[in-house]
């Protein structure tokens, strides 16, 4: 018995070293690879404007921000001509139609007429849905989201347009950057999440063809878009889900991470709704990996690609289970040093991964233009481990709604925490 | 905002052949007419891409026949005009090499390529490496006491799952004999697959050298461009004596420095990636726990990352993951300590006076350990004069001359000498060690002789290469090159007194040399003690003898299980105090492996030895083979 307990914890060790060194790599896949850097860069030089953008938003209970964004988008540096705006509300929610229809008012009396507001009165009442209601409205070549709280980079557009036309893609994802590190015990570690995702492991799937885009930040030619048919209301992380069937179309998938030009957002103002997030994704990626999407992709690499990311939510959910029980093990056990020695090797590659995440808090700040303190370390190597275990958590809860059967969209609340901070970082950047 | 590039402009920045890194210091070069003594090696470190295009001294070049409208250099303009002739007698570009790439930088990671010279350069070294160190591999020279500690202590791990088959105490961390247990364990007949334990593990180290061989070429040729300084580097390498006799031994040396020669290969990759750094750093790691003297050598493997990774974007990443994929395996050996309750001493008491009794701890006996001195290596009764010179006066003397050099020149121009201030500091950073007057054993000097064949590769190859030379010689000079480290290579081998091919035995005739003489088979003494024993003692007998034999005797059947080491039944409180009971008449046998009469002596400072002394005196010797300096004896002990 002893014996398959011991045999039980080397293959886990071994497995967990495998699979963190393996996240490791991702994490880095950018620096480490000149070649992969270079590509992720945006040009230098931008083309004349010659695409013409669709900019969806979809809102639910945004009065605070939605003007703001909508007056950001508006006055992006494109011309107004090949810009127009949908704000996406359900009809319920009235306090943010009126909002924008205020701003729209306020821009018709400047001249600005792209901006209409989109209401939809039937169900679901989620994001993907909003967007498919929003396509047919639309007129111009590419279709953009943007979430409302989102600070847009007012070149984003020529950015893009010049991507789509040199290097003649048709869905370009744009880096998202979390802004906040310093605002409660989490945020440093949900901007890292954020940082490492899109500057670094989004342009490994992009590499090899299997990716699963962000919810914001995203544009796709319209026809395309049209062709896939649209979002899938009924997931909870339809933007992952339509990656993946354009990467299973064979379509090539441009990632754009460049510190420059991300838009900016912040992260969850409680823990409460961190965690409804990340159960929320953890939940769509289950379902997302139910639906087996990801079995239509041609190639063997790209299926595991997209397998791996799937089901890391389940992953997670066990791991948060074993770490607990195999520290026990060790300290009540008194397992043989040799078995114990084996269970160094992934706290070593937890040290690597939290030394990773401290380099990267300070390329993330230097970019930026923000600084990282060493009490900014401390805290961020305090608040490590309870963060795994609520991500942990989150997937755990994310497996009992999945088993439940309930498939709601739990929303994410947004303050605009970032914007009067990054006003300040906007200008040091620039 | 928007702009689109025009063709005049130099090619896109953002799109070099190499990344380099936008916060890299400017180097403005330095305007050649400032430098007037090596014109031609200063282009070398001109970076290609940071150099500006249209460059002003393009006016020097000669008018293009094509462009006779261009305005006359100069000092064209001083000399007599001659008149616009067509191409075939426009004067040939004075100085084409500016406009070439830089052929040789450590830092950038530009390295000339291999080539078909190079390639059979390096195949020939690894030839060469196979036949000196593989001819009489198992042969010469005598199997040695920690040859023996270290195979036993593979045994161990193989047959017991144990670090050693005594009380393990922290001398060397383990990596050493873990790797040999993992040579070992796979093969058909395990240790006796190469006839015995040793033997075995020699293999390995043949195996080994190789590695070596190719990573000592590679890392000597990146380090200073040159095909013919790695070949010289070889050539010590392989064929100095002293390097045939320590590296055919089953010795940690050798192991701790493949892993790093691997260590620094690493880190002249062309580009030094987080991974190829991470790697490089682990092989470090590596050769720390397999030889806690790697870490003199750390110091200058820092500072080549730190020059080679400056200014790259990764840089953040590879600083922090190297020093961390370094420290991983001595963490693995300190949690090994900590997990067993060993890495303190009970009551944290570090007295060298009083050691620890109730158990062994790694950090007492590092603390032990440093404290430890014995007289000065350089006095006349001192391991240079007995041992390490006689064997290779040569490649010690040239060696630690070179190593002056390499340190001046790359001292002096660091940026540029890269290659020979990393060649300098290695061999400087490990002969202090060996100098600073600590116990220093008689093979400790194996980890030099890589280094000193490194720096003597380099500086020959760069002392031939001196412009005062070229214009001496003019066209001769690359022959010259090569004929110059040839005749010396020529002269070592062939003269007697080197001892790299031939000797003056004792007879004073000339032979071959010991390493290679077919009618000198040391180790067939120890065997035929070996065959004595196994025919005339009892499998129960209690024996007292070296650890070079305790493989045959504990893991050939018949076993000897009461055969242990005089070192062993001398310390270890199980065998002294259980087995032996430190009574001499507790002891059958005692054989006598050579000069172990001077170890008894030498280990009996505090009287630990004295009972084995006074089964010595009580006994009868009943066989022995005497040949020339070597004495192998075995004593029964009359009670």
């Amino acid at each position: 018995m002893t014996a398959i307990v011991y045999l039980g914890l080397v293959l886990i060790s071994v497995l967990l070293t495998v699979q963190s060194a393996h996240v490791l790599y991702l994490m880095l896949y950018t620096w480490d690879r000149a070649d992969a850097e270079r590509k992720a860069r945006a040009p230098d030089t931008f083309v004349a404007p010659r695409l013409s953008f669709s900019v969806l938003l979809p809102a639910r209970h945004e009065e605070d921000v939605i003007q703001t964004t909508i007056d950001r988008v508006v006055r992006a540096d494109y011309p107004a001509q090949l810009l127009e705006v949908f704000v996406i509300c359900s009809q319920d929610d009235t306090g943010t139609i009126k909002k924008a229809e205020e701003k729209i008012a306020e821009l018709e009396r400047e001249g600005l007429h792209n901006v209409e507001v989109v209401v939809f009165d039937d169900k679901p009442v989620n994001k993907p849905h909003g967007l498919n209601v929003a396509l047919p409205h639309t007129t111009h070549k590419v279709v953009t989201i943007f979430d409302a709280e989102d600070d847009i980079h007012p070149e984003i557009f020529r950015l893009v347009n010049t991507v789509m036309l040199k290097e003649r893609v048709k869905v370009v994802q744009a880096g998202v950057q979390l802004m906040n590190f310093d605002s409660n015990w989490y945020s440093t570690l949900n901007v890292l999440e954020y940082f490492f995702w899109f500057k670094s492991r989004l342009h490994y799937h992009a590499h090899y063809g299997s990716i699963p885009l962000g919810g914001n930040t995203v544009f796709f030619a319209r026809e395309l878009l049209v062709r896939l048919g649209g979002w899938d209301e009924h997931n909870l992380t339809e933007d992952a889900d339509l990656g993946l069937r354009v990467s299973a179309s064979g379509e090539r998938v441009r990632v754009v991470y460049d510190d420059r030009y991300v838009t900016k957002e912040e992260t969850p103002p409680t823990l409460g709704h961190f965690i409804r997030q990340r159960t929320r994704w953890s939940q769509g990626f289950m379902q997302t990996l139910k639906k087996g999407t990801w079995k239509q992709m041609p190639t063997r690499k790209q299926r595991w690609l997209a397998f791996y990311v799937l089901a890391f939510p389940r992953g997670q959910a066990l791991l948060g289970l074993y770490l607990p029980m195999s520290l026990g093990m060790i300290l009540i056990l008194k397992v043989p040093v040799l078995i114990a020695l084996f269970s160094y090797l992934p706290v070593l590659l937890l040290c690597a991964h939290f030394l990773v995440a401290v380099v990267g808090l300070y390329e993330f700040t230097d970019a930026h233009g923000l600084e990282a303190t060493p009490a900014t370390v401390v805290k961020m190597a305090v608040a490590w481990f309870p963060f795994q275990m609520v991500l942990a958590y989150a997937a755990v809860r994310a497996m009992r709604r999945e088993l439940l059967g309930r498939h709601d969209w739990e929303k994410t609340q947004h303050v605009g925490a970032h914007r009067a901070r990054t006003e300040e970082a906007d200008s040091r950047v620039a | 905002m928007s702009h689109d590039p025009t063709p005049q402009r130099p090619p896109r920045p953002e799109r070099p052949p190499r990344p380099e890194p936008a916060s890299r210091p400017e180097r403005p070069l330095r305007p050649r007419s400032e430098r007037p003594e090596r014109p031609e090696r200063s282009e070398r470190f001109a970076h290609p891409e940071r150099r500006p295009r249209p460059r002003p001294e393009r006016a020097d070049r000669p008018p293009r026949p094509d462009r006779p409208d261009r305005p006359p250099r100069p000092e064209q303009a001083e000399r007599p005009q001659r008149p616009q002739r067509p191409v075939a007698v426009a004067e040939p570009p004075r100085r084409p090499r500016r406009r070439r790439p830089p052929r040789l930088s450590v830092e950038r990671g530009i390295f000339p390529k291999l080539g078909r010279n190079g390639r059979l350069a390096l195949l020939f070294s690894v030839l060469t490496g196979l036949l000196s160190h593989g001819y009489h591999l198992f042969r010469y020279p005598l199997y040695l006491t920690d040859e023996g500690i270290y195979m036993q202590r593979a045994w161990s791990l193989v047959r017991e799952t144990r670090l050693s088959p005594y009380t393990y105490d922290y001398d060397h961390a383990p990596a050493g004999w873990i790797t040999l247990a993992g040579w070992a364990f796979p093969l058909p007949k395990q240790f006796e697959t190469f006839g015995n334990a040793i033997n075995t593990g020699r293999f390995l180290m043949l195996l080994v050298h190789l590695g070596a061989v190719v990573l000592l070429f590679e890392v000597t040729r990146r380090l200073s461009g040159s095909v013919l300084a790695a070949t010289i580097a070889a050539f010590f390498f392989n064929l100095s004596p002293i390097a045939v006799y320590y590296q055919r031994q089953v010795l940690l040396d050798n192991l701790m420095m493949f892993w790093l020669l691997l260590a620094l290969y690493a880190l002249l990759r062309r580009e030094t990636t987080i991974r190829s750094a991470f790697a490089g750093g682990a092989a470090l790691g590596i050769a720390l726990i397999t030889k806690e003297n790697a870490l003199f050598f750390a110091p200058t493997f820092m500072y080549l990352l730190y020059r080679r990774i400056q200014g790259s974007p990764s840089h953040r990443f590879t600083r922090a993951l190297w020093p961390f994929a370094a420290a991983a395996p001595v963490g693995a050996y300190v949690t090994y300590a900590l997990l067993k309750n060993e890495l303190m001493p009970s009551g944290l008491d570090f007295d060298l006076a009083n050691p620890p009794a109730d158990h062994v701890s790694l950090l007492y006996t590092l603390w032990w350990q440093i404290h430890r001195s014995q007289g000065s290596l350089l006095n006349h009764h001192g391991l240079l004069y007995t041992s390490w010179l006689p064997r290779d006066a040569f490649l010690l003397l040239a060696g630690m001359a070179t190593m002056v050099i390499s340190l001046w020149w790359g001292m002096r121009k660091k940026r540029r000498d890269l290659g020979f201030f990393v060649a300098g500091t290695l061999a400087f950073g490990y002969s202090f060690y060996l100098l600073r007057g600590s116990v220093v054993l008689d093979f400790y000097i194996t980890p030099l002789i890589p280094i000193f064949a490194m720096n003597i590769g380099m500086v020959t190859d760069r002392l031939l290469r001196r412009p005062a030379l070229r214009r001496l010689l003019g066209r001769m000079s690359s022959k010259v090159r090569i004929a110059v480290p040839a005749m010396l290579a020529v002269l070592l081998l062939a003269s007697p007194s080197t001892g790299y091919l031939l000797t003056v035995n004792t007879e004073g005739r000339v032979a071959v040399a010991d390493q290679y003489q077919s009618k000198l088979a040391l180790t067939h003494m120890q065997q035929a003690q070996i065959a004595w024993v196994r025919k005339h003692v009892s499998p129960k007998a209690r024996i007292i003898m070296d650890d070079d034999m305790w493989g045959e005797l504990h893991d050939v059947h018949p076993f000897y299980p009461y055969a242990h080491s005089h070192w062993n039944a001398s310390s270890d409180p199980a065998l002294r105090d259980k087995l032996f009971r430190k009574r001499w008449q507790n002891v059958d046998y005692i054989i006598m492996s050579n000069k172990m009469r001077n170890s008894i002596h030498r280990n009996n400072g505090d009287g630990r030895e004295n009972w084995i002394l006074a089964a010595l005196r009580n006994s009868e010797r009943v066989w022995a083979d005497i040949r020339g300096g070597i004495r192998l004896e075995i004593y029964r002990v009359n009670k």
